[in-house]
């Protein structure tokens, strides 16, 4: 006999038959999408005049717990591009795997000896690493991923991510785009995935609403809005750490950092707060 | 009534892995921990196994090898992370021969993490990862239901796990000694029992240094004093 | 014996009655044929270069490589026929990618040289297939350092892993040679195709299993080898060749334990040593011819 509470009150099955449960289920449909677990939240990124900054906290969320305080969700790809990611991080390692392969395919391609660039791409060894022609700009990568997100979201087994890219396209004008799980795809001066959306993405477009007022922003202006926005973040976001990864990415190359602190928060306000309406002391 | 089957995350963090449960499933309720210390890696362990509030087992061992110094944690389903570990050990025995070599921690870790990704819709599995190999020492890594992979000092998981967060990083040190960190593995799963229904039983523990692997046992009834074998 | 007209020959999976695979042997004739590939391994690293025989003038040069990367880490060279190279090339890589895929991390040089080993040797055993007209150098530099696995996140402690046994040293250069037969085995130099015997007595002479191994340095290596293909080059000189040369170092060295082609500016220098060292042989033996 089944002694759980949950069984308390209902008919015995061995007398009256099987219980008809059948109120009791939801009558959604049954899905094979799964869903994120371990997760993680905003990536906020903004263009200036020379490349584009981007920045993700290092947490990695268990529904609310705060499981993991130490996970970089920024990564580089080939040394001129760099990808955020937030959301599902299971799904993001995946991404990272696959990204990695692909690089090394496009090395191959790049080498010559490959049926690919046989001939054609006589490369000196000298050649400036990165800025190496045929290799995949952030452009083409976020092209690739948009297309990989929906093709994996029509299999209704999506890879549970926002993804933000960063670069140089083809013309080597600084590039900064976004795509999701659905495989939606958007590019603007700014942008930012989840809380960051709604909270950070209002500072930056104060300061590059265009193309053009990106273009005339410094890279420490660009830096310095970014840090704002990582603390706003971190005071709104319950699902956000005060430790955090920064990128520029400049035709230079890339420069991760993944031990950022927030600095200069605004707490001391709270003194003068007491109760929550006439009381005084 | 039904477990719900919505695999959702519930606010408070813990009823994910009751909620991911098939249907009269038996559950490791479970306070699982791994940490790394000056020799080595320590895996430790409470004893319970739950089908709803029933202790179907309360001397489960839920410290399993996959290779001779490479262990794992299991938490969630018994079926599934059974299955799971059995074929990692039979994977890991495959490399050693065909490879001449014993495998590290990483390959371990880099093969569980593919089954629990591959599978992630079909398991519920939380699995910490802990071996001492030559070449790395000893290292721990955290395998959580999405399928991910997380390299730690220490890692703790189950149930219980959420009532020992404070405790273990108030106590924490790194490069301890192995009387230390014993006490430490000790000290936090006798709180996880405490005040985790789920969890219960005994503490079993495997030390894994360059000298292999050593078990402990410690017993609720002499306060978890005394070591037994 | 002979093989010919015996039948002995005609098929992969017969023997000679003397015990001997004909077909494997007429396939080292095709690497005897082929531009000398050699391969040095030094403390510091690997370098492989290959005698590129310049079959048109109508070849952009420098293009058309034929030295391959193989995942980041490890190279390959063959002599023989170029486009049975080129299939081994892209085993070879499919190899490394299915080791990433379940191992989460690269492949080693041994456990290539082993797998590509293994598939060249099916090749000498079926009637349907013919074994490959190459002998392969695979040079590669093992990770001395530790690596993540492949998508990890999170970081051990910091006052790094505890247990590790002291003074033991991990990964390091390797170096194997691959014949048709599928016979491999690991060298501290190499060489094959048309000049090996000459490369192999300028190999030899550089003492690499000995003290010569541990003192030659990297950059030095480079120049070794480009001097043994000029010299190896020498009993061919009717024929123009171009040198290409690559170099893995480990992860403190110029490569940072990656497979790359030798810098243009050190290539040169190499080229410019080589020719100087190959005049002044030329030299001292018409000296020696006026004695």
């Amino acid at each position: 006999m089944d002694h759980r509470p949950q069984a308390w009150g209902r008919p015995r099955d061995d007398v009256y038959g099987p219980y008809d449960a059948s109120y009791l289920h939801n009558n959604q449909p049954k899905t094979a999408t799964q869903s994120p677990i371990v997760t993680g939240t905003s990536v906020i990124a903004i263009k200036f005049k020379d490349g584009v900054v981007m920045a993700a906290d290092n947490l990695a969320s268990y529904g609310s717990l705060a499981r993991f305080t130490d996970v970089k969700r920024l990564r580089p790809f080939l040394s001129t591009s760099v990808v955020g990611f937030g959301g599902d991080v299971s799904d993001m390692q995946f991404l990272d795997r696959h990204l990695n392969e692909l690089a090394i395919d496009e090395a191959y391609e790049a080498e010559g000896c490959s049926a690919g660039g046989l001939g054609s791409s006589a490369q000196e060894p000298d050649a400036s690493p990165g800025a190496s022609k045929g290799q995949l700009n952030a452009a083409n990568l976020h092209k690739y991923l948009t297309k990989l997100m929906y093709r994996r979201r029509n299999s209704f087994d999506p890879l549970w991510n926002q993804i933000l890219v960063a670069g140089f396209d083809s013309a080597s004008a600084p590039f900064l785009a976004s795509v999701d799980l659905r495989g939606t795809a958007f590019t603007s001066p700014s942008l930012a995935t989840g809380y960051g959306a709604m909270l950070a993405q209002p500072i930056m477009r104060k300061y590059a609403a265009t193309e053009e007022d990106a273009a005339k922003l410094t890279r420490d202006d660009a830096v310095r809005v970014v840090r704002e926005c990582m603390k706003v973040l971190f005071y709104r976001d319950a699902r956000s750490l005060d430790r955090f990864s920064l990128a520029v990415v400049t035709r230079d190359g890339v420069d991760i950092s993944e031990d950022e602190v927030l600095e200069q928060q605004s707490w001391a306000f709270a003194e003068r707060i007491r109760g929550y309406g006439t009381q005084t002391v | 009534m039904e477990f719900g089957n919505s695999g959702f995350l519930n606010e408070d963090g813990i009823h994910l892995d009751m909620d991911r449960l098939k249907k009269g499933e038996v559950n490791l309720g479970t306070s699982i921990m791994a940490v790394t210390f000056k020799d080595g890696v320590i895996l430790g362990a409470d004893s319970r196994t739950t089908t709803g509030a029933y202790i179907a087992n309360r001397v489960t061992d839920k410290l399993t090898q996959v290779h001779d110094t490479i262990w794992c944690c299991r938490s969630g389903s018994a079926a599934d992370t059974q299955a799971v570990a059995d074929i990692v050990k039979y994977q890991l025995e495959l490399f050693h021969m065909m490879n001449g070599k014993p495998p590290t921690t990483q390959t371990a870790a880099a093969i569980f993490q593919e089954i629990c990704y591959a599978n992630k819709d079909m398991l519920s599995a939380g699995l910490i990862i802990a071996g001492w190999d030559e070449r790395h020492g000893g290292q721990v890594y955290s395998i959580p239901l999405g399928g991910s992979l997380h390299k730690q000092p220490y890692a703790i998981g189950g149930s219980g796990s959420t009532y020992i967060y404070g405790y273990c990083d108030a106590n924490w040190r790194e490069g301890m000694e192995e009387e230390d960190a014993v006490n430490f593995v000790k000290g936090a799963l006798r709180e996880a029992i405490k005040w985790d229904g789920s969890s219960g039983g005994v503490i079993r523990m495997v030390v894994l240094t360059a000298k292999g692997a050593d078990r402990h046992l410690y017993l609720p009834d002499t306060d978890y004093k005394v070591r037994h074998a | 014996m002979t093989s010919i007209g015996t039948g002995y020959d005609l098929a992969n999976s017969i023997f000679s009655p003397d015990g001997r695979n004909f077909q494997v042997e007429y396939a080292v004739k095709a690497v005897e044929n082929g531009g000398t590939s050699i391969g040095i391994r030094c403390k510091e690293g690997v370098v492989l270069a290959v005698e590129k025989i310049i079959t048109s003038k109508l070849l952009k040069p420098n293009a058309n490589k034929r030295i391959a990367t193989v995942d980041r880490h490890l190279g390959i060279v063959y002599s023989g026929m170029i486009p049975d190279g080129r299939h081994f090339v892209d085993r070879a890589r499919d190899e490394a990618r299915a080791w990433r895929d379940t191992f989460k991390t690269p492949i080693a040089t041994a456990d290539l040289a082993s797998r590509m080993g293994g598939y060249m040797q099916a090749y000498t055993l079926y009637q349907s297939v013919r074994p490959f007209g190459i002998t392969a150098i695979i040079g590669g530099f093992d990770p001395s350092t530790d690596l993540p696995v492949d998508g990890e996140v999170g970081r051990g402690p910091s006052c790094g892993a505890g247990g590790k046994v002291p003074g033991k040293t991990f990964g390091g250069p390797g170096l194997y040679m691959i014949e048709p037969s599928g016979l491999y085995w690991g060298y501290y130099g190499a060489a094959t195709g048309k000049g090996r015997q000459a490369a192999k007595a300028e190999l030899e002479k550089l003492d690499l299993a000995g003290p010569g191994g541990e003192s030659l340095t990297l950059e030095q290596a480079v120049k070794e080898a480009a001097r043994i293909i000029y010299v190896a080059h020498d009993d061919n000189k009717d024929k123009d060749f171009e040198l290409e040369m690559t170099w893995i170092s480990g992860p403190d060295g110029p490569t940072k334990g990656l497979h790359q082609e030798v810098p243009r500016a050190l290539r040169e220098e190499a080229e410019r040593l080589a020719k100087k060292a190959l005049e002044s042989d030329d030299e001292d033996e018409d000296g020696k011819m006026e004695e």
